[in-house]
């Protein structure tokens, strides 16, 4: 299939009964890299998006380690059909088989093939190398990049990879999923401190507790590097505990010491807690996981309570989070350059 | 001693992506028995909180004559919830969101009621943590707000000496005409200023609405044609399809212009005709559309006849239903002439508009439910297709749909296909609100927010009240004088005088 072909293609499939082109509207170019284990959840992904952003998404499911090239181009589109005068709006989808050679040259195959005068995201859903060749010629074609840290299995390594690119100045701005997914936590924790006399608690905090299960390491790292990068904590020493791990940090009133229990079983966040001088403070997941609530305690007294809505953690939707954005992200950056001083420790 | 006062900042939420969450506070609901506060103010405020944008020392005191417990406010809150968001509200968070309602039953004519208030608030300050913030909402009938606004001044309660802020939200109707709107508003700024006073037009909170300032001041290609010497007139239409229902008796006394017409169509025409403001906060935002108000030319009383049609539904046939006229309807009176239609000819006399026709129009029983706004342009000067072959072939025209289907359409001339040079006009539809599919907050969910975070963008100033009555004021004097409103059947777009206002022009109304 050409690219004209595809065009035509998708011209075809927006055709009204009578002849005439049923309306696009669009508002970015998603392209999606993947293999073929993944590629029926990623195409499920973009078509739940397809509502709310509609776009041309582009997704590249290669293997690049087969002998003989091969590709095979398939062209489908969503519409949402929403009545009124003849109103459509169609997320219009790609999907590109690659195997072999070609699959080490797939900025060719993409770059012909986004919508002009619109933004371009690229999405790793799943591991990826940023050193790698491919990666580049993906990267160049992006505005922004979007990779998930919990992904890999070393979260670790993967934050110090994306550390690396989030500060190459050649790089389009980077966003991060895991990220995405910690921000209903960093704005509950930050609500704790919102009454002007609780705000002092803040430079006195002295412990962190963090339980978490081990896919949620990455949130769990990323929380600490936003909280010692927010509040001027600097990493002095890691060690292993029998629960899991401790990092301590000098702060502004003394020693901060961060302990991350990976024990939860049923969530990959499931509870914070920090320690202040005279209050204690916590975000839970509540026993309904879609639920977190939020405690300030003086001693055995609880001062404050309260039970909200956590968000929704499906892809689709931590996605969308990111897709809203543009530009590159400060306070991510900072707490990754304090993770990865955390893991070099 | 050495130390040193610092003001502590929460640098925790020192960045933009952590959406802003409201300083701790108490809203204060005066008529918290009422439908408005179960239908509108309770379902927003669960889903803020819900939503984690209201603060965890936040508080809600109720306030009317009905005696309830705490408890039993609750529950009949939980009622309404439960009507409006069916099957959605989660038990957990109401669990969590409801030890925060209060109810004090009380008279908000007798003082006493406000020293139990102001006792009540200063224990949840201790109890709750709501920092001497508060909100008085006046949700209670309109005759009551100058008498609640003084008992609160009275007792010290729009004071904010003490670090708190003390704010005023006024619902509409804002006064009946354009003397008790000057009163009311004098009534007010005796205790209050003006910073501290938030009217509220819910139209301002629709998301649809808002977008007009954002298709007009972030296009670069609209504005350039959006003067006389492009636009040959302006067309705004609020249409419902629905009756006066159960509200016949506040209907009785209100009408269309004053229920309608001085607020949300004077909105609109205000959004549509505005200078670009400077920047989109509240002082800028107002002036001009201040301004605008300003450079609607008075309808002299004399001229009522001709620029103002008003008009009444009779029974007929609303989308395969039959329904019954405004007079059958319940609470009315057999012989009404209060207008469920009203239709103006509005022009804005400034450099921009000069001899330009805003024709407005606001009805109930129409057709079917549209807000749109149709800026009509002038025909081409002159066209090289001549005779049959441009025949059906009609001026540009731009439409901004804002209910119920958002979006722009524009009608432009296109060749037919063949041989020869046909030209047809062809409807192009942009739907930009499907671009974005998102469910839209709710109108209230948007000002209530606002108002707790102290943005008074998008309420209305004490001026742009007063200059809309002004617009209006001679043409409520001449109807009073003259008591008959044409009748039309319900389902059609108005009574046939109001095709009359723009058939004297030698223009029509567009259809929806
Ligand atoms: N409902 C709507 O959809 C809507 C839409 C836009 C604007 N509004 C405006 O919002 C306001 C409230 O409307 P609504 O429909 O909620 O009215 P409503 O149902 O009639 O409620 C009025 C409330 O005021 C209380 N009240 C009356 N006299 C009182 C007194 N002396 N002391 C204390 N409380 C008193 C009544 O309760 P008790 O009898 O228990 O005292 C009742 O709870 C009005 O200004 C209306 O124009 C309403």
């Amino acid at each position: 299939m050409s690219v004209e072909q595809i065009e035509r293609e998708f011209g075809r499939l927006r055709m009204n009964e009578d002849g005439t082109l049923g309306l696009r509207a669009s508002v970015l170019n998603l392209v999606a890299v993947t293999d073929e284990a993944s590629a029926g959840e990623i195409t499920r992904v973009v078509s739940r998006l397809a509502g709310r952003f509609p776009c041309r998404a582009i997704v590249m499911i290669s293997d690049p380690d087969e002998e003989t090239a091969n590709l095979d181009i398939r062209v489908s589109a969503f519409c949402d059909a929403r009545g009124g005068s003849g109103s459509q709006v169609c997320a219009e989808q790609v999907e590109v088989h690659t195997e072999g050679p070609p699959a080490h040259h797939l900025q060719s195959l993409a770059g012909p093939l986004l919508l002009p005068d619109l933004p371009v995201f690229l999405w790793y859903p799943g591991a990826f190398s940023a050193d790698s060749a491919e990666f580049s010629g993906m990267a160049d074609l992006a505005d922004r990049v979007i990779v998930n840290s919990g992904a890999a299995p070393d979260h670790g390594a993967c934050l110090r990879e994306i550390s690396g690119l989030a500060q190459d100045p050649a790089m389009p701005a980077v966003g991060d999923l895991q990220w995405v997914g910690l921000s209903p936590w960093r704005s509950l924790i930050a609500d704790l401190f919102d009454p002007p006399d609780r705000r002092g608690e803040l430079g006195q905090i002295h412990r962190v507790e963090i339980l978490h299960d081990p896919r949620g390491e990455s949130r769990a790292l990323l929380l600490t590097g936003w909280l010692a990068a927010s509040l001027g904590w600097r990493p002095e020493s890691a060690r292993e505990t029998d629960r899991g791990r401790e990092f301590a940090f000098a702060g502004p009133s003394g020693e901060v010491i961060v302990a991350l229990d990976p024990g939860s079983e049923d969530a990959s966040l499931r509870r914070v807690r920090l320690y202040g001088e005279e209050l204690t403070f916590q975000v839970s997941r509540h026993r309904e996981l879609s639920e977190a609530m939020s405690t300030v305690m003086r001693g055995e007294d609880l001062l404050g309570e309260r039970t909200v809505h956590l968000g929704f953690f499906d892809q689709d939707i931590i996605l969308g989070e990111e897709l809203r954005f543009r530009g590159r992200d400060e306070s991510y950056a900072a707490a990754l350059r304090t993770v990865v001083e955390m893991i070099d420790l | 001693m050495a130390e040193t006062q610092v003001v502590r900042q929460n640098v925790l939420r020192d960045e933009g992506r952590l959406p802003p969450v409201p300083e701790p506070g108490a809203m204060v609901i005066f008529g918290a028995s009422g439908d408005l506060t179960a239908r509108k103010l309770i379902p927003a405020l669960y889903d803020l909180a819900e939503g984690r944008r209201l603060p965890m020392e936040f508080a809600v005191v109720g306030i009317s004559r009905t005696e309830m417990s705490h408890d039993e406010f609750r529950n009949r809150l939980r009622d309404g919830l439960e009507e409006q968001r069916a099957g959605s509200v989660s038990e957990d968070v109401w669990e969590s969101f409801s030890k925060g309602l209060f109810y004090l039953p009380g008279d908000s004519k007798k003082p006493e009621t406000y020293e139990e208030l102001k006792d009540f608030l200063k224990k949840l300050d201790g109890e709750r943590g709501t920092s001497g913030n508060r909100i008085f909402y006046l949700s209670s009938s309109p005759s009551l707000f100058p008498t609640i606004v003084e008992r609160l001044g009275e007792a010290g309660m729009s004071r904010e000496d003490d670090g708190g802020y003390s704010r005023l939200v006024i619902e509409k109707p804002f006064g009946r005409d354009l003397e008790s709107a000057r009163h009311l508003n004098g009534d007010i700024l005796r205790y209050f200023r003006e910073k501290q006073i938030y009217r509220i037009d819910h139209y301002l909170g629709k998301e649809t609405v808002q977008n007009i300032l954002a298709l007009r001041f972030s296009n670069g290609i609209f504005e350039p044609v959006w003067n006389q010497h492009y636009v040959d007139h302006v067309q705004i239409t609020v249409a419902e399809d629905i009756g006066v229902g159960t509200r016949g008796a506040f209907y009785e006394e209100a009408g269309a212009l004053r229920d309608i017409v001085q607020n949300h169509v004077m909105q609109v025409l205000c959004l549509t005709a505005m200078e670009p403001p400077v920047a989109f906060d509240a002082d800028s935002l107002r002036e001009e559309k201040v301004k605008v108000l300003k450079a609607v030319r008075p309808i002299s009383e004399d001229e009522v006849g001709e620029a103002a049609v008003r008009g009444q539904y009779d029974g007929g046939w609303v989308f395969g239903e039959e329904v019954r006229g405004y007079r059958e309807e319940k609470d009315v009176a057999a012989d009404s002439e209060t207008e469920t239609y009203v239709a103006l000819k509005l022009l804005v006399d400034n450099w921009r508009w000069a001899g330009v026709p805003f024709y407005v129009r606001a009805g109930k029983r129409m057709p079917k439910k549209a807000t749109e706004i149709s800026i009509q342009f002038h025909k081409t000067p002159h066209t090289p297709f001549s005779g049959p072959d441009t025949e059906g072939l009609e001026p540009n025209v731009l439409v901004i749909r804002v209910q119920p289907e958002e979006g722009v359409s524009l009608k432009i001339g296109a060749k037919v296909p063949g041989s020869g040079f046909e030209v047809r006009s062809v409807n192009m539809d942009l739907l930009y609100g499907s671009a974005f599919m998102e469910e839209a907050p709710d109108a209230y969910q948007r000002l209530l927010l606002d108002l707790m975070l102290g943005d008074p963008t998008l309420f209305i100033r004490a001026d742009e009240a007063e200059g809309a009555w002004s617009i209006l004021q001679p043409v409520m004097e001449g109807w009073s004088k003259d008591g008959h409103a044409a009748r039309y059947p319900a389902g059609t777009w108005g009574p046939d005088e109001a095709g009359e206002l723009l058939g004297h022009d030698g223009r029509e109304w567009r259809r929806p």
